[in-house]
């Protein structure tokens, strides 16, 4: 007893045991259900039957009109999250890291709110604020400027119009206070040296803060990629349900969703997750040879 | 540091008030009827508070007529779609699931897959001696086994409602009305004389209750019955969305709000007089009591018009199929009290005058308990005494259905988000757009 | 809590200046007025009948006849619908509370591990936690649902929270702080007589303290927020947390409203509040990752 303990407690086995729960924890919550979803794709699944069909779902999948709609939303979804909350909050991380600004606690704190509300809660407002009724905010606009008052969520343009303003409503603060940090560690002699040399605001941008802000750059992306990607619930919130008019709210998790829980049929539903995975995993190798390598091999060396 | 202590308590502080007043809230919210020391003991499920409170009801009187079999419900009520998306995965997983539950009838299809084990206790034996009920409401419930699986609430016999008192503001005659043609043609004098300010109607993007009158009509069944084909390329389908793309360029009939008149959009569009009329099944009579009481006395009940005349002017719409599962404790005493509870006269009673639908038995259509009970609410909020409207229905056998099969939910999703929306919202041409339908269905039952 | 940054140097203000400063600063003032209006336009609508909201949809309202009180005083009523929007919000304290201390105390353990020693697991460890953080986890929800329900755990609070406790990123964080730290402190420890526990415990745990607080705020934010998985986990209707009971009301009839509206705004309370406490730490922690990584 007393050897199993000082065996415990020496410094070769304490290692082990901290990365213990880890350990444990992905073999049982992700390596366990990563297998047990692949093998789940190639079934046909019912309350009691459980049977091998071979690659039927994925062939079935490639000429599932729906699932290539559900696709092509997530990736126009990550695209817009990724032309819009990229540039506009590093220019307002930018201004708002400018001597100039005043009250910054203010600002920072009122855009930052938005992430704090949830899905349900934010979902709900924009939805009320979209809605089709002669009272919603959006019809007061569109009576304000002499037109009439539309059924916002029922087409594709102006639905997405709301979709994107919730998401950039929710992550623009976020998303500035990222690249706010990176500002702060950007050395600030590089700026000085180059007023001396009589840069432009412009020309100090493209020289000095792009390129100096690279490693978030490619950190939000990341993110950005991976939230897009496997958007659902803010779709869910808006349409209030994962039916919407034409699906044009219906996202690759909403589609697995759709397909396992409401329609009961786990083996095609996991074969559409199995194809989010191959998504995510293109994507990642894509990332690291437009980057190069990780960052964080580099940094150990430094 | 200090600072940072300090913070922590003020949070501590804050959570132990939420926690406090959680602690006031320690009251059981689920509903539970019959004693504890009841013989059998079970949980069910609904996604209707009202339902639940009907349950809870039969459960007293069995009780009180079985002193020796008693029985106990926890009754637990859940949103719609979460109730039908954990019933599903807790039939699947087999751990669980309620011992008995309400499941509607669009989703029903769901739970009696074609082509393995059904998780769910089959009614047969204990539906002897209900012969009276309406056979084709149990038959919606029906497994391809042949077994009975769910025990229906209502017909759903669809009427049209008519706002009389609008009618009457601009003198214009809606009594007369028998086919759709009548309809478009009052349709337009009601706009002529209201300014287009009152629309006849309002069709709708997310629900096919039009279509299914239609349908009726002509004796068509895009599920194709039991034992057909899918076909949603049907002549009656055709005619009606023509007739409403017509409606909708003429200025006759509105696109509801938010898609169809079941919803709180839909009732500020009833109760504000926006629209004049509506089909619906009757048991949209309850929303006028629970939703719009300020409509009493305004609204007139009567038959939906048709194309042609002689043709069937009703279809059920809706319904409520209640099941015992398979991992039920005592299942055939469940089933024998479900079926007391929904099928025999003290329940039908309470089904009709708390619930105001109507009743599967249609022995009691003209039982004047039923049709004249000057107590029962619905019989003195209309103009009419709805049950005198199903009578006429039943005289005139006017009544049809439309199955609910395997492929149901896949031919109603795909209207109630695409079809619907491409032909009234967008204009699409209605032929093309049925071809789209059909594609998408063929590729989904395959 | 406003931050007077160093802006100083009256003497060189010139006019050019002061013009700057009032485009600056007024450009942030609209776009927060602009950002912080749906919460603004959802909070008046709390003073609304909730009917309304569902009817007229939501706009800024200020509709001074219909405007009262009466939502909130149903909310804190305790009849049957109060009951249970505090039900809920017990419930959401009390899983939010566990699951942040023990994912705090779990991911510390770990990250501890990796960083403190050298040992051949640890880079491969690492290396296994970027990889979860590379696969979104909605693609495990489904088999996940199995295994939970095979283990029975399901519909409890440890079926929501077991297959989330070693969150990757949390770990990731408490990595990146921990290797900034001497390990001499560490040798120095030993040499003390302190166990290989006890120096994690007494000496490297409360120098980590600003890494636990900011943390905690971002554990607690996804915790109360979070939807998915509890929505799919807890099947019994007095175990959901505020997200699903909140959703729950979100039916097509509008008697569910007054609580919906009331209670949302009243549900981003304790968040709000431990942000404006947090703040500091809050934004620590959170860009950590983004400038370290």
């Amino acid at each position: 007893m007393k050897y199993l303990k000082k065996y415990l407690y020496s410094q070769k086995v304490a290692p082990y045991i901290f990365v213990l729960p880890f350990v444990l924890s992905f073999l049982i919550f992700w390596v366990y259900p990563l297998i047990s979803g692949i093998t789940m794709s190639f079934q046909d699944i019912g309350f009691s039957k459980r049977e091998w069909v071979g690659i039927e779902n994925y062939a079935k999948l490639l000429r599932d009109k729906t699932f290539k709609l559900a696709i092509s939303n997530s990736i126009e979804y990550m695209a817009w999250t990724i032309a819009l909350l990229i540039p506009f909050p590093m220019i307002f991380a930018v201004m708002m890291d400018s001597r100039l600004t005043k009250a910054k606690g203010v600002w920072k704190a009122i855009m930052y709110i938005p992430a704090l509300t949830s899905v349900v809660i934010s979902g709900m407002l924009f939805r009320m604020m979209f809605s089709e009724a002669d009272g919603s905010q959006m019809n007061k606009l569109m009576v304000w400027l002499g037109q009439q008052p539309i059924p916002w969520l029922k087409s594709k343009a102006t639905s997405w119009l709301g979709l994107i303003l919730l998401c950039c409503w929710r992550w623009t603060g976020v998303n500035m206070l990222y690249f706010l940090s990176g500002l702060k560690a950007i050395d600030s002699t590089l700026y000085e040296a180059a007023d001396v040399d009589g840069c432009t605001a412009i020309q100090k941008f493209r020289h000095i803060t792009l390129p100096l802000l690279q490693p978030t750059t490619i950190y939000v992306v990341t993110i950005s990629v991976f939230a897009g990607l496997s958007m659902f619930l803010e779709s869910f919130m808006l349409w209030g349900n994962n039916d919407s008019p034409k699906n044009i709210g219906l996202t690759i998790v909403g589609y697995l969703y759709k397909r396992g829980i409401q329609k009961n049929d786990m083996g095609y539903a996991c074969a559409v997750g199995v194809v989010l995975l191959v998504i995510a995993l293109l994507i990642n190798f894509a990332q690291l040879i437009a980057t190069g390598t990780i960052k964080i091999g580099k940094r150990k060396e430094e | 540091m200090k600072k940072l202590v300090s913070l922590l308590l003020a949070l501590c502080m804050l959570l132990s008030l939420g926690v406090a007043s959680a602690e006031i809230a320690d009251v059981e919210p689920l509903t539970v009827a019959g004693p504890d020391d009841a013989t059998a003991k079970w949980d069910m499920w609904s996604f209707v508070d009202a339902h639940n409170e009907f349950y809870a009801q039969m459960v007293d009187k069995w009780n009180a007529e079985n002193p020796d079999r008693t029985i106990q419900i926890t009754f637990t009520t859940y949103p719609y779609a979460d109730m039908h998306q954990k019933m599903l995965m807790s039939l699947q997983t087999g751990k669980g699931a309620p011992d008995m539950c309400d499941i509607e009838i669009g989703q029903f299809p769901n739970f009696i897959p074609a082509d393995e084990e059904i998780p769910l206790y089959p009614m047969n034996d204990a539906l002897v001696g209900y012969e009276d009920m309406v056979k084709a409401r149990l038959d919606v419930y029906s497994g391809a086994d042949g077994n009975r699986y769910g025990i229906p609430f209502h017909v759903g016999a669809s009427v049209m409602y008519w706002n009389a008192e609008i009618f009457e503001k601009y003198n214009l005659d809606y009594k007369s009305v028998k086919t759709w043609e009548d309809y478009t043609e009052l349709g337009r004098k009601l706009r002529d004389a209201s300014n287009g300010e009152v629309y006849l109607t309002s069709v709708d993007t997310a629900g096919v209750d039009w279509m299914w009158i239609a349908m009726s009509s002509y004796g068509e069944d895009w599920t194709g019955g039991l034992d057909g084909e899918v076909n949603v390329q049907l002549d009656s389908v055709k005619k009606m969305l023509e007739m409403q793309q017509q409606w909708l360029e003429e200025g006759i009939a509105m696109i509801s709000t938010d898609g169809h008149v079941d919803l709180e959009a839909g009732f500020a569009n009833v109760s504000s007089g926006k629209i004049a009329s509506f089909p619906k099944a009757m048991w949209y009579m309850s929303r006028f009591i629970n939703y719009m009481p300020e409509m009493k006395g305004k609204y007139d009940i009567g038959l939906i018009p048709t194309f042609e005349a002689g043709q069937k002017c009703s279809v059920g719409i809706g319904g409520t199929g209640t099941v015992v599962t398979n991992q039920a404790s005592e299942p055939e005493l469940a089933a024998e009290w479900l079926v007391w509870a929904k099928c025999g006269a003290e329940g039908q009673k309470y089904i009709w005058d708390v619930l105001g639908f109507d009743v599967c038995n249609a022995a009691y259509w003209s039982d004047p308990a039923f049709a004249e009970n000057e107590e029962n609410i619905y019989n003195t909020f209309f103009r009419v005494k709805p049950y005198l409207v199903l009578q006429q229905l039943d005289e005139l056998d006017a009544i049809g259905t439309i199955y609910s099969t395997a492929n149901s939910p896949t031919i109603n999703d795909y209207f109630c988000t695409t079809v619907l929306n491409n032909i009234l919202e967008d204009g699409m041409d209605v032929d093309e757009a049925l071809q789209d339908a059909a594609d998408y269905i063929e590729f989904e039952i395959d | 809590m406003m931050k007077t940054q160093a802006v100083v140097d009256s003497k060189h203000a010139n006019t050019k200046r002061a013009i700057g400063t009032v485009l600056v600063t007024g450009f942030f003032a609209i776009l927060s007025a602009i950002i912080a209006f749906p919460l603004l336009a959802g909070l008046l609508a709390s003073f609304h009948p909730g009917r309304e909201l569902l009817q007229n949809g939501l706009s800024l309202n200020l509709n001074f006849d219909t405007m009262s009180l009466n939502n909130y005083i149903y909310l804190l009523s305790g009849n049957a619908d109060s009951q249970k929007y505090f039900m809920w919000y017990g419930n959401s304290l009390e899983l939010t509370i566990i699951t942040v201390i023990l994912t705090l105390l779990i991911c510390y353990f770990v990250a501890y591990g990796m960083t403190m020693y050298r040992f051949k697991l640890g880079k491969i460890l690492f290396f296994l936690v970027i990889a979860t953080m590379c696969v979104p986890f909605e693609i495990l929800l489904l088999p996940l649902y199995n295994e939970v329900t095979e283990l029975g755990i399901i519909n409890t609070i440890w079926g929501v929270m077991l297959p989330g406790l070693c969150s990757a990123s949390t770990i990731f964080f408490f990595r990146q702080y921990l290797i900034g730290m001497p390990k001499e402190l560490l040798e120095a420890a030993r040499i003390d007589g302190c166990t290989e526990y006890g120096i994690s415990v007494r000496i490297m745990m409360p120098l980590a303290k600003p890494a636990f607080a900011s943390m905690a705020i971002l554990c607690a934010m996804g915790s109360w927020n979070n939807m998915l998985w509890p929505m799919m986990v807890f099947r019994d209707a007095d175990k959901f947390t505020l997200q699903i009971g909140l959703n729950t009301l979100l039916t097509p009839y509008g008697n569910d409203y007054d609580v919906l509206i009331a209670g949302s705004m009243f549900g981003i309370l304790p968040i709000m509040v431990i942000f404006l406490l947090f703040q500091k730490y809050l934004i620590e922690g959170m860009t950590a990752g983004a400038v370290k990584g």
